[in-house]
């Protein structure tokens, strides 16, 4: 049921009780909720920057399009990347 | 030795506690144990943890709802932008507390149950609570404050998972443990009681396993299985002194929330030495950190880098010797004991609950002349 591949109308959001932080120990960002501080690399990081409940996910693809290029593996990863999020309730 | 940082904080505010469960992790001598930190002591470790490279805060007891500074001490935690992680039994929390928590900058909740059933959870805790908690759980979820529901599992309750499962996303958690019992201070006193049958233990995991697919993307549901029935020793705090600082609520900084139980460990006190000291050099936090202290079988053993041959404070309650191979670990010579244990008659005994009462009295037998 959750587990079907996201719609480009979502509008993902972190889920409450998960926040995005810069780890002062390497600079990296890194996502925390209770049982662990994800790391995030670069790209996932400027995803989940984007992820505040008012870009659509067809928006998101399109913004981080424009910023890294036009290659069609953004828009099947960055859905990939946040459904997989969703499953974990991470994002909603 | 060259330490990477901690990551994560577990402050024992209080050891007062209205329940009594069976299994507690506190000490069993607690109740000699009455001081506790003030709420400037806990300011200041909370910005020495964050400047450390601590970032998720756990605040818990006893009860840690019993300070009536918990309020204050949240405010301060996320002025260091800590992840606050509140563990509780939910006892006299009210919707006006929790608002101020939330205000103060709480971030999620993990709410205890002793079972999916009323009278096995009261049993348990030794406390008519269990309809309280169920009420405290849904005010929580009211509020919209993400919630994970924590049932230690052992041979009373582990039948019933299935329950604690359905009650679990009746409440709305987010995220469901169900955490077999580790037998440390009161859980190991009361082991004859808890020990799992390994039947039990497989037909309730694969329950767990069932419904965690079945509710993916809804609520997640854990399991984690009892280290006796495993064959292999749990990886204990992600291997001692590499990510975690435990606080008693006097201020004695550990390595784990059992640790105190081994003898012979001077442990250092925030109160008296920063948390980078006591991390980087105090003799407790290196005692078992790295490989130099194992012994055989684990010195050569591959498996010593995923499981950091175990969990030391078993080892020294069921060896006498906390260097020793982990006994839940199958190639241990000590393995005997914890198969052993999972025949051990109860029949004959009382359990014990973790009263003052039963503190005090474990105290003075250890204590007196002869005994």
């Amino acid at each position: 049921m959750n587990s079907d591949a996201p719609d480009g109308g979502w509008r993902p959001r972190l889920a409450a009780g998960v926040r995005l932080r810069v780890d002062p120990a390497d600079g990296r960002e890194r996502l925390l909720f209770p049982e662990a501080a994800l790391e995030l690399n670069e790209t996932a990081a400027a995803i989940v920057r984007l992820c505040d409940g008012r870009r659509s996910l067809a928006e998101i693809v399109g913004e981080l399009t424009g910023r890294y290029g036009t290659t069609g593996a953004i828009a099947r990863e960055t859905a990939e990347f946040l459904g997989a999020m969703r499953e974990r309730r991470l994002v909603e | 030795m060259n330490t990477s940082p901690p990551r994560s904080l577990v402050a024992e505010l209080t050891y007062r506690c209205p329940l009594g469960c069976l299994y507690c992790s506190n000490p069993l001598d607690f109740a000699k144990r009455r001081a506790e930190l003030s709420t400037g002591d806990w300011s200041r470790i909370f910005a020495q943890a964050a400047a450390l490279g601590v970032l998720q805060l756990h605040l818990t007891g006893g009860e840690p709802l019993l300070r009536d500074d918990l309020t204050e001490l949240t405010a301060a935690a996320r002025a260091c932008d800590l992840y606050i992680n509140l563990i509780t039994s939910g006892v006299g929390l009210t919707e006006a507390r929790l608002d101020a928590f939330r205000a103060a900058g709480l971030d999620h909740v993990q709410l205890s149950l002793q079972d999916g059933d009323e009278a096995g959870a009261d049993y348990v805790a030794g406390a008519g609570v269990h309809r309280r908690k169920l009420a405290v759980a849904r005010m929580i979820a009211r509020m919209k404050i993400p919630l994970t529901l924590n049932f230690v599992v052992h041979r009373l309750n582990l039948d019933r998972v299935g329950a604690m499962i359905d009650l679990a996303a009746e409440l709305g958690a987010r995220r469901v443990e169900l955490a077999s019992v580790q037998f440390h201070g009161w859980a190991l006193l009361n082991r004859a009681h808890l020990m799992p049958t390994p039947e039990q233990n497989d037909r309730a995991e694969a329950i767990a396993r069932g419904a965690a697919e079945r509710l993916r993307g809804l609520m997640e549901v854990v399991f984690v299985r009892n280290d006796y029935l495993a064959g292999r020793p749990k990886q204990c705090m992600g291997g001692w002194g590499r990510g975690t600082i435990v606080i008693d609520p006097a201020g004695r900084a550990m390595p784990c929330q059992a640790a105190a139980s081994i003898a012979g460990l001077e442990f250092p006190n925030v109160r008296t030495a920063t948390l980078g000291e006591i991390w980087r050099d105090s003799a407790v936090f290196n005692a078992f950190r790295g490989y130099d202290w194992m012994r055989e079988p684990c010195r050569q053993c591959p498996e010593r880098e995923r499981d950091f041959g175990g969990c030391r404070c078993q080892a020294f309650a069921l060896t006498g010797d906390a260097a020793a191979a982990d006994p839940a670990c199958e190639f241990s010579p000590h393995h005997r004991t914890v198969i052993s244990a999972r025949t051990e008659l109860s029949e004959r005994i009382n359990p014990v609950y973790r009263t003052a009462r039963s503190s005090r009295d474990i105290f003075h037998r250890n204590n007196s002349p002869g005994g």
